[in-house]
């Protein structure tokens, strides 16, 4: 399968699950690539949220904190950078900070923005990946590079049992091109 | 809700206070003092099953949540009562100034969006209460009618800086509010710590 197809077969997969909940941008109304990729789950399960990153991250955490499974939607690491404050602090370090009590699963989806066939400059196609990765302690976070990876690690994200939440990075331009 | 006495609440900081004095603590500490009936009357509307988020002063609310006195001061001898959590007793605390907040209303979204009863309070400084985070919360929370209480908590500084003069106000700008508790108190203790520089 195609790499859009994967995404949509996962989100697909998440959004069957009764614990889940799909929260953030474009994701009860259209405007990313990522929107069509929830299509198919059940408006009840989603909700959009006003632009503030800090605001959705927490809200995030919190609901996880509740007993739910977030999909929290941020369309660009350019934007997520905006909740580095909710995701270094708090949703890393909690399970640190409680020795194990609060473990929040959170799954978190963002993207490389595609430069394919606008360019839409240096604001708007940021890889944060490896500088996440070297703020946190606890949170996984997988950049999607093949297809055949997709289904496998959002099922590991909602599946694991390690008390790690989990940050899927894709890329924008394969929506369209693997 | 446990019940505990303006004394022996300021009897537990005394204590503390004394252990940190004394060179028994790695790690700061955050001590309450002369906001204990405000506190003892805040929760007496909190239940067992409510959420508490607090900042790094947090002490006198977990005693009042129900952590038991001698696993608090265990864990605040261990060094952590900078961001004491106690899953048991739904508290969490945080050490960023506004951290805890968005968390606390997405704890509320969440009780509301499955009908459950509980009720969440999130406690906050007098800066904090200024910052645009706490107004984009108040905000959402307000308007969604989220299950959540934010409790204001006016020593009029952050660490040393005064708050109303670096931010040229008068007052605090959320006190009256909806969903808003304010009360001010004045402190015996400094920001960190008991007033007694420790050299290890």
């Amino acid at each position: 399968m195609k790499y859009f197809d994967e995404l949509k077969r996962s989100m697909d997969w998440l959004g069957d699950k009764g614990d889940t909940f799909f929260l953030g941008q474009a994701v009860a109304f259209p405007g990313t690539g990522m929107t069509n990729t929830i299509k198919d789950v059940a408006e009840s399960k989603k909700m959009e949220m006003p632009v503030n990153e800090d605001l959705q991250m927490g809200i995030t955490t919190g609901m996880a904190m509740n007993g739910t499974v977030p999909i929290s939607i941020f369309p660009r690491w350019n934007f997520l950078i905006l909740a580095a404050n909710q995701i270094v602090n708090h949703l890393d370090k909690m399970p640190l900070m409680s020795e194990g009590g609060y473990t929040p699963k959170v799954i978190v989806r963002t993207a490389i923005g595609a430069q394919r066939p606008l360019h839409p400059q240096h604001q708007h196609v940021g890889d944060f990946t490896g500088g996440f990765r070297a703020m946190c302690d606890t949170l996984e976070i997988i950049r999607l590079d093949e297809p055949n990876q997709i289904f496998e690690a959002y099922q590991r994200a909602y599946e694991r049992t390690d008390g790690k939440s989990t940050i899927l990075v894709e890329w924008g331009d394969f929506y369209n091109e693997k | 809700m446990t019940r505990y006495t303006k004394q022996e609440l300021k009897d537990f900081e005394t204590d503390i206070a004394n252990c940190f004095n004394n060179g028994q603590i790695r790690a700061p500490v955050h001590l309450y003092d002369g906001n204990e009936e405000y506190l003892i009357k805040i929760f007496e509307d909190i239940n067992d099953d409510d959420w508490v988020f607090c900042t790094w002063r947090s002490h006198y609310q977990c005693l009042l949540k129900g952590v038991p006195a001698k696993t608090l001061k265990e864990d605040i001898l261990n060094g952590k009562s900078i961001t004491l959590c106690y899953p048991k007793h739904r508290i969490y605390s945080s050490a960023i100034v506004t951290g805890s907040i968005p968390i606390a209303t997405g704890v509320a979204l969440d009780i509301k969006r499955k009908a459950q009863t509980n009720q969440v309070w999130c406690f906050l400084g007098d800066m904090a209460a200024e910052t645009g985070c706490f107004y984009e919360n108040h905000k959402y929370a307000v308007n969604m009618d989220l299950p959540i209480n934010f409790i204001i908590e006016d020593n009029s500084k952050s660490v040393c800086t005064p708050t109303k003069e670096v931010w040229n106000s008068d007052g605090c700008s959320f006190k009256g509010e909806q969903k808003v508790l304010y009360y001010s108190y004045n402190t015996k203790y400094p920001h960190a710590g008991a007033g007694k520089r420790i050299q290890f």
